[in-house]
């Protein structure tokens, strides 16, 4: 695996009036990698993904995907250069059909996704067991199949970053288990993929690296294992002592 | 095939065989109309038909997009003083209304393009958008009612004030004038390319964006898509097919008056979309016709009521068929009747 690095930001801040959601923060995710980022509640998580996709402008530091500074670029145009993000609510479409769901994401002119997005976008459907033709209203899915669709509308897209927040919540050990055996498998086909993520279960069984946001800033990096013998870490947020 | 899926698309009602056999019946029957109709009737029936486009350009916007615009009749005014300068200034010349009428279309899209830049690049959302259409549409209608001395004339037209612009010249290609049974015919092409031509929108890809962004605007620029430019161009579209409107009702009626833009008709629209049902065209192309039917044959009769009984009429659909009427027929129609008709067959 190469260690070039494909998401990087330099000294991010961000403040909501005299609150500090993100401070210095300096993160770095080598290409295809998949990197779980933890933290307790207001630690800065989903602020930083909000950031990462040009939903709040910082304040302050510089991001980079793939070597390009995409800090002032529209969100629309960052996933058109391969970000892709699921939200922590779930935001597929509603009211929609699971095909009218799935035949949103942005296309590019020339037709479509590479052999590459398309294999990962197909394996995704058929493992999550999606109809992509389905005329079924996405509000009449089961919520784990809801969160699916979210995950499946994105990769329609052919992002080649992507960004999860919480994907689990509300997912049954079995459907949270089959969540992240199609996140090891979409990770192990090169694509590289960042989940916010409160499950330290669901944690353990994808992450090969863990960052640990704490009041807005990098707390600890390291592996799995680092980081739940980190003595602090525990502390804070596994709550032990 | 690309192009007839398009059209048999499922973003609207009717895909199946006998829907389209049916359709192709109507506009036949439309087109014998003066084989049957006195020339008075298909002016009436033009009447009816010819505030279509401004319908399906709102249903556009609000059904599709979820944009409500409360004054889609300013465009329609514009585009009728405009033609009504321009083709009364150059009377006497065969191709002065077609310039007026390009010349009409042409502003409606520069001053759609203009208000829906800054509108929709400042992100203003949700209500402020009716309230900022509909003060655009009574600014105007202000201005035009207090034109009504001899100073306010462009070239030989007098603008009338409250009066209105009479005397506005018919359609004219070259030698060939547009009015009876030739007008009625107008009005029957410029109201199905109309119709086919949103038909063939919300069914293409821009078509399945409209619907995302409706649902979840940041969702959708999320999945790739600048929705300012993507909704700036739903409204520009809307805008001109109001002026078609716009230009429609002065080519039948040879006047236009301020009230047109006033209060009362930025209504209407609302409520021909509402009531059909805004999600889908062909339900608004329905109720924009029986409405439109409705509201002038009360009107003509005598009846003070007519804009009374369209507004309970709203009232009444709003509470018991909050989809609008023809939507909820379609969707909970008979499978074993006319199901087949609407669905796919």
């Amino acid at each position: 695996m190469t260690t070039h690095s494909i998401v990087r930001t330099s000294a991010l801040e961000k403040r909501f009036g005299g609150i500090v959601a993100t401070q210095d923060v300096d993160l770095d995710i080598p290409e295809g990698e998949l990197r779980c980022i933890i933290g307790p509640n207001g630690a800065g998580k989903s602020t930083l993904f909000a950031l990462l996709c040009g939903i709040h402008a910082p304040d302050s530091g510089n991001i980079f995907l793939k070597d390009r500074d995409i800090t002032a670029l529209p969100s629309f145009r960052r996933v058109r250069l391969g970000l892709g993000l699921t939200f922590q609510t779930n935001r597929a479409f509603h009211e929609l059909t699971v095909r009218q769901n799935l035949e949103a994401p942005f296309r590019l002119p020339q037709g479509g996704r590479s052999s590459t997005s398309e294999k990962r976008y197909q394996y995704a459907l058929s493992t999550f067991g999606l109809d992509m033709t389905s005329d079924v209203p996405a509000r009449e899915l089961p919520h784990h199949r809801l969160q699916w669709l979210e995950i499946a509308m994105v990769l329609a897209g052919g992002p080649d970053v992507l960004l999860l927040d919480e994907p689990t919540a509300g997912l049954s050990p079995e459907e949270t288990l089959q969540t992240a055996r199609v996140l090891r498998h979409l990770n192990d086909d090169g694509l590289t993929i960042i989940v916010v993520e409160h499950d330290i279960a669901f944690v353990r069984e994808v992450a090969e690296r863990v960052t640990v946001l704490h009041q807005g800033a990098i707390f600890a990096e390291g592996t799995v294992a680092d980081i739940t013998a980190h003595d602090d870490v525990r502390r804070i947020y596994l709550g032990q002592a | 095939m690309k192009y007839l899926a398009l059209l048999t698309g499922p973003e609207d009602i009717g895909q199946s065989r006998l829907f389209w056999a049916v359709f192709v019946l109507l506009v036949v029957n439309f087109l014998a109309g003066p084989l049957w109709m006195s020339e008075f009737e298909a002016s009436n029936v033009s009447y009816y038909l010819l505030n279509l486009p401004m319908a399906l350009g709102l249903c556009l916007l609000w059904g599709y997009c979820g944009v409500l615009s409360f004054g889609q009749v300013a465009y329609f005014g514009i585009a009728g003083y405009l033609y009504g300068i321009i083709a009364g200034n150059m009377r006497g010349d065969p191709w002065g209304p077609l310039l007026g009428e390009v010349g009409g279309l042409a502003a409606c899209a520069v001053v759609s393009a203009i208000f829906g830049y800054f509108m929709f690049y400042a992100r203003v959302q949700r209500w402020i958008v009716p309230i900022l259409t509909l003060v655009l549409a009574l600014l105007l209608e202000t201005f035009l009612g207090q034109t009504a001395g001899y100073q306010w004339r462009v070239g030989s037209v007098q603008l009338g004030g409250y009066n209105g612009m009479t005397g506005i010249p018919w359609f004219q290609l070259g030698d060939l004038t547009f009015f009876g049974y030739s007008f009625y015919y107008y009005v029957v092409l410029v109201v199905l390319v109309s119709y086919l031509g949103c038909r063939a929108l919300v069914n293409s890809h821009h078509g399945k964006v409209m619907l995302a962004m409706r649902e979840d605007p940041l969702r959708t620029e999320l999945l790739g898509y600048d929705i300012r430019a993507r909704q700036l161009a739903v409204f520009v579209i809307a805008g001109v097919l109001a002026g078609l409107s716009g230009l429609l009702y002065v080519q039948w009626g040879n006047y236009i008056t301020p009230s047109q833009l006033g209060l009362v008709q930025a209504a209407l629209p609302v409520i021909w979309v509402a009531v059909g049902g805004r999600s889908k065209l062909l339900a608004v192309a329905i109720s924009a016709y029986a409405l439109n039917w409705i509201t002038y044959s009360l009107s003509s009769a005598g009846n003070q009521y007519a804009l009374v009984i369209i507004g309970g009429l709203l009232v009444a659909v709003m509470l018991f068929f909050p989809d609008g009427i023809v939507v909820t027929l379609a969707r909970n129609m008979n499978r074993q009747a006319l199901a087949r008709l609407f669905r796919r067959g």
